[in-house]
């Protein structure tokens, strides 16, 4: 072992002592405990497998862009990343293709509809942004690779990357995505229709319900939020997972359409760039300073978990984190962060 | 605002537990409430000295971790044994036990728990048992509930026996520290044989590590006697070691 790398090893030990000491900790576990009570929502039950989730289940990580990382309840519990995948492979899209060619398939407008909807651009015929369904199926679709499965190994290596690690599929799920997937595959097939996506659509939803089926946990979505908000480098590995000209796109259409059809008014609220997904997780990037992931699997009727929304809105007012806010105040959380101020 | 006093040592058989224990009490007797943890996970002790059982202790510190207990209740009140006449007095001591089961340290070993809940229960047991003063016995060497208790601690008391294992052994324990933000350290040199010139060990240690030296102690052999089944500065209020221990224990409540 070099020296290097034992120093490396011993900053994160230590880095993680003062972790588990700082305020941030208090103020995490204070949440937990405040949202815990609430049984509010329902877990998603379109396929089997998801309705398996234990509403109870809550978990909490926040992850800085020095890697330091604050998390409390069942923050090891995995689940399916599902739409949070979305923004991930929308900025694998723009490596591959650039931003005009991107956006000449898929545009970056909010819509009120549903992220299911069945509705394209009426004088584009271009889905209306890459975090609904339609969008995303696009987006997959532009993934480069000699075959089909060079395509899906470029996908996983990618979000290997943002997690710091190898991940893998959950099969169950991905097996009753493609088994259920009728409106996603009709989505697919009216692009189809007009043109807007090739003749290897098929794979291209293979593609798609595999990045859906990914197994993260709420540590995994932090480090994944925490390597955008450090401009594209994850901050445990050190690794580039996305080209830095490309993080501005993927928090942009966050921001306006990452909530499903709750996004005006969580970028009103909140302001904050999010995603989230019906496994329940909810990834949060508070840009140059740190990564959040929240997992609760009951979500509201518009697909969001309950609780996930309720820590990010709290944590946003007590904090000042929306990002029009008058007297920024991610870089006071990120102090509280660090003991060395003690 | 209880004060957290971390007690270390790089190497065991400095006399850790012991200095902890009799620092506790002292402070305690002055009509404060005190509370120690033994996180020495891998070979608890702390408990002998208070003659817990802590077999027949319902719950102990890994309870609390695995989540079966809050951490109140593996807290036991030692006060009437310590304490000749603690009534009418504030003065309170609880020790929180480790697992003296083979199996339990096996477990915690083998899986690990989140170094955090540590942290979560001193701040818990502070606030729900009201304490002025919170010890934390730790195990010697380097490991995570060390260092964790390093950096959650107000005043970290390094001790250490007048060789060289040990002087070189401490010098990586206060450089972790120093590392760690930690607000104070306060050496102290413990088991002095009684021909050794102390204050140039004083000195010595001062420089050495560049942090105050808080007591030398002597080696004593009365302790022998004590068997690490009593309170020392109880039995022996007069000895030369107890005199030691009543100047750090001023010095801690500064």
């Amino acid at each position: 072992m070099s020296h290097q790398t034992s120093g490396n090893e011993l900053d994160a030990l230590l880095n993680k002592m003062k972790s588990a000491v700082s305020p941030v900790r208090g103020i995490l576990r204070e949440l937990h405990e405040k949202f815990l009570p609430t049984l509010d929502g329902k877990v998603a039950d379109y396929i089997p497998e998801l309705a398996k989730a234990d509403p109870r289940w809550f978990g909490i990580s926040i992850v800085t862009r020095h890697g330091q990382f604050v998390e409390v309840g069942d923050f090891r519990q995995m689940f399916t990343i599902q739409s949070i995948s979305k923004p991930f492979v929308f900025g694998l899209a723009l490596e591959d293709h650039g931003r005009d060619d991107v956006m000449r398939r898929v545009g970056v407008e909010p819509t009120g509809e549903a992220f299911n909807a069945i509705v394209l651009d009426e004088s584009s015929n271009r889905p209306f942004n890459p975090m609904v369904n339609s969008g995303a199926i696009a987006t997959a679709d532009l993934i480069k690779g000699r075959d089909f499965p060079e395509r899906v190994s470029r996908m996983i290596a990618m979000f290997g990357r943002y997690c710091g690690r190898q991940v893998h599929l959950d099969n169950t799920v991905f097996m009753s995505e493609r088994l259920t997937g009728h409106r996603n595959r009709a989505i697919g097939h009216l692009m189809l229709n007009f043109g807007m996506v090739g003749e290897r659509i098929e794979d291209s939803l293979e593609l798609y319900f595999q990045q859906c089926s990914i197994q993260v946990n709420c540590h995994d979505l932090a480090v994944m939020g925490a390597t955008l908000a450090n401009g594209g480098v994850n901050p445990i590995t050190g690794e580039r997972a996305i080209e830095a000209r490309y993080v501005k796109d993927l928090l942009s259409v966050m921001l306006t359409c990452g909530m499903y059809d709750y996004a005006g008014e969580w970028a009103y609220r909140v302001g904050i760039p999010a995603k989230s997904g019906v496994g329940g997780g909810i990834v949060a990037v508070l840009p140059g300073v740190a990564g959040i992931g929240i997992f609760s699997p009951a979500l509201d009727p518009k697909g969001n978990s309950v609780r996930g929304l309720k820590v990010c809105e709290e944590l946003s007012t007590r904090f000042g984190l929306h990002a029009f806010e008058s007297t920024p105040g991610a870089e006071s959380l990120l102090a509280e962060l660090q003991p060395s101020s003690r | 605002m209880a004060k957290i006093i971390s007690v270390h040592s790089f190497r065991g058989g400095t006399g850790k537990s012991n200095v902890t224990a009799n620092l506790a009490v002292i402070i305690a007797k002055l009509g404060h409430r005190v509370a120690i943890v033994d996180t020495d996970i891998q070979s608890p002790g702390v408990h002998v000295l208070f003659q817990l059982d802590p077999k027949r202790a319902r719950y102990t510190l890994n309870d609390y971790l695995w989540g079966l207990a809050r951490i109140e209740q593996a807290a036991y009140d030692v006060t009437e044994t310590v304490i000749a006449d603690p009534d009418g007095s504030s003065a309170r001591l609880f020790v929180v036990p480790s697992s003296v089961d083979s199996g339990a340290i096996g477990r915690i070993l083998n899986e690990g728990y989140d170094v955090g809940l540590l942290n979560d229960g001193f701040q818990e047991l502070i606030r729900d048992l009201r304490l002025d003063y919170l010890f934390i016995d730790t195990h010697p060497g380097v490991n995570e509930e060390t260092l964790l208790s390093i950096a959650v601690s107000d005043v970290l008391l390094l001790v250490m026996r007048p060789d060289n294992q040990d002087f070189q052994g401490t010098a990586v324990t206060a450089e972790l520290a120093r590392r760690l933000n930690v607000k104070e350290m306060l050496m102290i040199v413990n088991k002095v044989p009684g021909g050794m010139d102390r204050q140039a060990l004083r000195e010595k240690v001062t420089q050495l590590y560049e942090a105050e030296v808080a007591g030398v102690l002597p080696f004593n052999e009365e302790i022998v006697n004590v068997a690490s089944s009593a309170i020392f500065s109880n039995r022996y209020s007069e000895h030369p070691f107890t005199r030691g221990l009543l100047a750090i224990a001023d010095r801690l409540k500064a």
